[in-house]
């Protein structure tokens, strides 16, 4: 599996964790549901690309030992 | 320095909705800490009214709920208010305060070092917030938008309340840093990690960090 697809693939593991009575307002973009949210990633438009940005944010952060910084 | 503010409150959307309702409490106590409140809610949220209090009042303190980009701040409905290479002159001696996505990246930066803002702080990527829509008709109830709402909260309080921009901006930093931790080790749906961590990440202060409103 390619990196960019095994990314995509963790975005979507992680987004299935949401809980169901939880939106996401991402700015201007407006507001959106668990399933939107899977929708978006699956389509890799703007959106999808948005929240794939900000997984590989925090996995980024996890893996240098930001947290507890 | 005069102690007046000016804060936005459109209502369009649930960001908005959530921003507007959890500013009440901000409102209040500026005006028991004795200060001059402009409060340009929903349809007053439009850049004739902007511009005319910024110009006629001179309130020393900005505070802009809404959205954005990396050169606009937007009111009501998403009409552009301030906008970069336009009206950004009025952000000229002013401590700003900007919720709006991407705001502080290019206006900030460039108010702040090419045109006499003192201050601007923000977002310099866009702004998110999660929330139980189970209660939308009560946004102060919600512990989830809590976690992303508090930090901004905290850092209007606190200049409010005669700190710095740079105490302020620590304490409402430390603050999203706490809630992510106690997301993270709590009884929190962990979900919530990873969009307060980006938020975190992007909230920015810019210019005097000593500046402050006696």
């Amino acid at each position: 599996m390619k990196s960019d697809e095994y990314i995509k693939t963790l975005v979507l593991f992680r987004l299935e964790t949401l809980s169901s009575n939880k939106s996401v307002s991402i700015g201007a973009y407006g507001s959106f549901k668990k399933q939107d949210l899977i929708d978006h990633v699956k389509k890799e438009d703007e959106i999808g690309k948005k929240i794939i940005d900000i997984e590989l944010e925090f996995i980024r952060a996890m893996r240098e030992g930001k947290f507890y910084e | 320095m005069n102690k007046s503010m000016l804060i936005t409150r459109p209502e369009n959307d649930d960001m908005t909705l959530y921003l507007s309702i959890w500013s009440h409490q901000l409102i209040e106590r500026a005006k028991r800490s004795g200060f001059e409140v402009f409060d340009l809610h929903r349809e007053r949220a439009n850049k004739k009214d902007v511009e005319g209090i910024i110009k006629s009042k001179e309130p020393l303190f900005l505070v802009f709920n809404g959205h954005g980009n990396e050169t606009i701040i937007t009111g009501h409905k998403a009409e552009p208010l301030i906008i970069l290479g336009k009206n950004h002159n009025l952000l000229n001696s002013k401590i700003v305060f900007s919720i709006s996505c991407r705001s502080a990246k290019e206006l900030g930066k460039q108010s702040v070092d090419e045109h006499g803002a003192i201050t601007f702080t923000g977002f310099e990527d866009d702004f998110v917030l999660l929330y139980d829509h189970t209660k939308i008709s009560r946004p102060m109830s919600d512990d989830t938008a809590a976690l992303f709402l508090q930090p901004p909260t905290e850092f209007t309080s606190s200049i409010i309340k005669g700190s710095t921009t740079g105490e302020s901006f620590q304490k409402a930093k430390t603050l999203f840093k706490n809630n992510f931790i106690k997301a993270l080790s709590g009884n929190s749906d962990t979900s919530e990690l990873r969009f307060l961590w980006w938020d975190y990440v992007h909230f920015v202060s810019l210019g005097d960090q000593n500046a402050r409103i006696n």
